[in-house]
């Protein structure tokens, strides 16, 4: 009887609970939305420029928005977990589609008097409620546990800002425009980027696998590897740059094949660096993770040193394996950012050039595909992590 | 009680050879080693002055973090906070995927040349891995320890005092270790929007094609780190060593 009086009240305290920190983001929210800048109308890009706030829009947008939020609020917190979870998600997104349509209506609106010059940047306002609405979205995901949700929900979104943008209903944000003035450049950025990141990765398996091959030197290769991780990176490079210009002075030879002080042979060297830690560490605890019995096991039944490896610890041990590249990845995508700064190129180009010029929207236009690349990254390889975990348990 | 202090000793050691390498007349000799012209080093005094000025931003941010990111981490872990759990998580996985270098990039309009955008960097990519250390560290006190402490007729604010916060001390320190590590690199990275700091030289040095401050101010940062490191080591072991002593 107590024990069920218990439970019945644990479970009432968690539904208020719930409830008050959904009262809490609405409030946080309708903040955001109605009294923070939702766009900056400024003459030209480099210039600051004056707030819109919601009130004076031209259209509903904004109470849709908000009342799209709000219900999805409402469904999560009274519906059953699955079901409010899966609607809510749904609601989420769409307000966020809506948000980004309404500035898009917006600034074509304002814009349309104003000399071509003129630039409408998204305000702060709309980065809050979009992290606001991300918040709400993943405590909605989180609630449902419906597998894949995540991912779906993800294109959804790409989906809508495709449509949004083909439509042209996005075409007077500034973002864009900028876009459109370097469609070329962010490509080939994109490119270089990937190149660097993936390069180095190439770069760093091989070593690591050498290095923890070494079975004897492991403790001074733990050392070297993690006192790597301990060097900003900003440091390291201009080491590199300094280091590899002396090389190449030393042995003009070099020279000839495509090494230079400057350029993307010490970002690759230095983002390869970084990432021996966690590929040498996930190897070594990959190989280690099969159960000794299952060794015996394998020994036992003749199987090879060779054939234990591919056949018992190699399976045993992929979900730590891609776990240590999705990590490895991820990094490898943020550090060559700052190839940039030693003319290696990839999108710290842009990010750099926008710093230059101080102008916000050419660093969002190199920021965004990095942060975007790292989320996917991540989401592909935890995927892939978690079927390889679910794959060999089974 | 000395030998646990070793590694820290160890990469105290490191630091200093680097700090040492990186004073002027050591430097412009390397620098002359790699078959550069050493020209117009950093003295001593602004090296020195350099540094002092990293130390000092990358500290306050470190403060911030640990402040922020321990509430945070202690707010969360509260039963009543379970359904802001989701959120939380979702955006830290979105915070960790700006590399600090954007963080710095993205706040240099907002807040214009010089510390302030740096100091917002620091925070906003400093508080993802203490929160995550804080929340980690307090969900590995064993609930057994708690539900002592709740039979002994101790508050929730006691339990929290005198349970939760001391055992998940080295954690904490751990989580700390890490954000200050990230401090340093983020603080370098700041010269970038004009903060003076030890990733001052570095910049100047690439954009004038001049090896010799470029060496030295990538020399000192990475000193700086080292040593920084070595204390907070030597701290959790010490904190370990308290521990097992108990």
């Amino acid at each position: 009887m107590r024990a069920e009086s218990d439970w019945r009240s644990n479970r009432h305290r968690a539904a208020f609970h719930a409830s008050s920190a959904g009262l809490f983001g609405a409030g946080l929210l309708i903040a955001f939305l109605h009294r923070m800048a939702l766009l900056d109308i400024a003459p030209n890009r480099l210039l600051p420029g004056a707030p819109v706030v919601a009130s004076g829009f031209g259209d509903g947008s904004i109470g849709l928005v908000l009342l799209l939020s709000l219900a999805g609020l409402v469904l999560l917190a009274t519906l059953p977990r699955r079901m409010g979870g899966l609607l809510a998600v749904g609601l989420f997104a769409a307000a966020w589609a809506f948000l980004l349509l309404g500035l898009g209506a917006e600034a074509t609106r304002r814009l349309a008097s104003m000399p071509p010059a003129a630039r409408a940047s998204l305000g702060s306002g709309f980065w809050m409620a979009s992290a606001c609405l991300l918040a709400f979205a993943g405590a909605s995901i989180g609630r449902a546990r419906i597998r894949g949700l995540g991912l779906l929900a993800a294109l959804a979104v790409a989906g809508i800002l495709i449509a949004a943008w083909h439509g042209g209903g996005l075409d007077r944000l500034s973002l864009v425009v900028e876009y459109a003035g370097r469609q070329e450049t962010l490509h080939r950025a994109v490119a270089e980027h990937l190149l660097l990141s993936g390069g180095a990765i190439v770069l760093a398996l091989p070593a690591a696998v050498i290095l923890s091959l070494w079975r004897s030197g492991e403790g001074i290769v733990g050392l070297v590897v993690s006192g790597i991780q301990v060097i900003p990176a900003v440091a390291l490079f201009g080491g590199l740059v300094a280091l590899v210009s002396g090389l190449v002075r030393a042995v003009p030879a070099l020279r000839d094949l495509g090494l230079s002080a400057l350029g993307p042979w010490p970002a690759l060297i230095g983002i390869a660096a970084y990432l021996l830690l966690p590929l040498w560490r996930g190897i070594g605890t990959a190989l280690r993770s099969a159960d000794p019995a299952a060794i015996d096991a394998a020994e036992a039944i003749g199987l090879t040193r060779g054939q234990i490896l591919r056949q018992v610890r190699l399976p045993l041990g992929a979900p730590v394996l891609v776990g240590a590249l999705r990590v490895a990845t991820v990094q490898s995508l943020g550090l060559a950012t700052l190839g940039a700064l030693i003319g290696a190129g990839g999108l710290g180009r842009i990010v750099f050039d926008g710093m230059a010029q101080f102008a916000p929207d050419l660093i969002l236009l190199g920021a965004i595909p990095i942060v975007a690349l790292s989320l996917a990254a991540e989401a592909a390889l935890s995927a892939m992590e978690a079927s390889c975990r679910a794959r060999w348990r089974a | 009680m000395t030998h646990r202090l070793r590694p820290a000793f160890g990469i105290f050691l490191v630091g200093a050879i680097f700090a040492a390498m990186s004073h002027p007349s050591l430097a412009a000799w390397i620098v002359a080693g790699l078959g550069e012209e050493p020209r117009r080093g950093l003295s001593a005094e602004r090296l020195l002055a350099l540094a002092t000025h990293h130390l000092g931003l990358a500290a306050l941010g470190l403060a911030l973090v640990a402040v922020l990111g321990l509430g945070l981490g202690i707010l969360v872990t509260r039963a009543f906070a379970a359904p802001l759990r989701g959120g939380i998580d979702g955006i830290a996985a979105a915070a960790q995927a700006v590399p600090p270098v954007v963080m710095v990039a993205l706040a240099l309009p907002i807040l214009g040349f010089g510390g302030p955008p740096t100091l917002l960097a620091l925070v906003a990519y400093g508080i993802m891995p203490v929160l995550r250390g804080t929340v980690g560290a307090l969900e590995s006190v064993s609930p057994e320890a708690r539900e002592a402490a709740e039979a002994l007729g101790f508050t929730p604010i006691q339990i929290l005092l005198r349970v939760e916060l001391p055992l998940a001390l080295p954690g904490l320190v751990d989580a700390l270790r890490t954000a200050l590590v990230l401090a340093i690199a983020t603080t370098a990275v700041g010269a970038l929007a004009g903060a003076s700091t030890l990733g001052t030289p570095i910049v100047a040095g690439l954009q004038n094609q001049n090896v010799l401050p470029m060496l030295q101010g990538a020399l000192a940062t990475a000193a700086l780190a080292f040593l920084c490191d070595a204390v907070l080591l030597g701290l959790a072991s010490l904190v370990s060593a308290d521990r097992a002593r108990q």
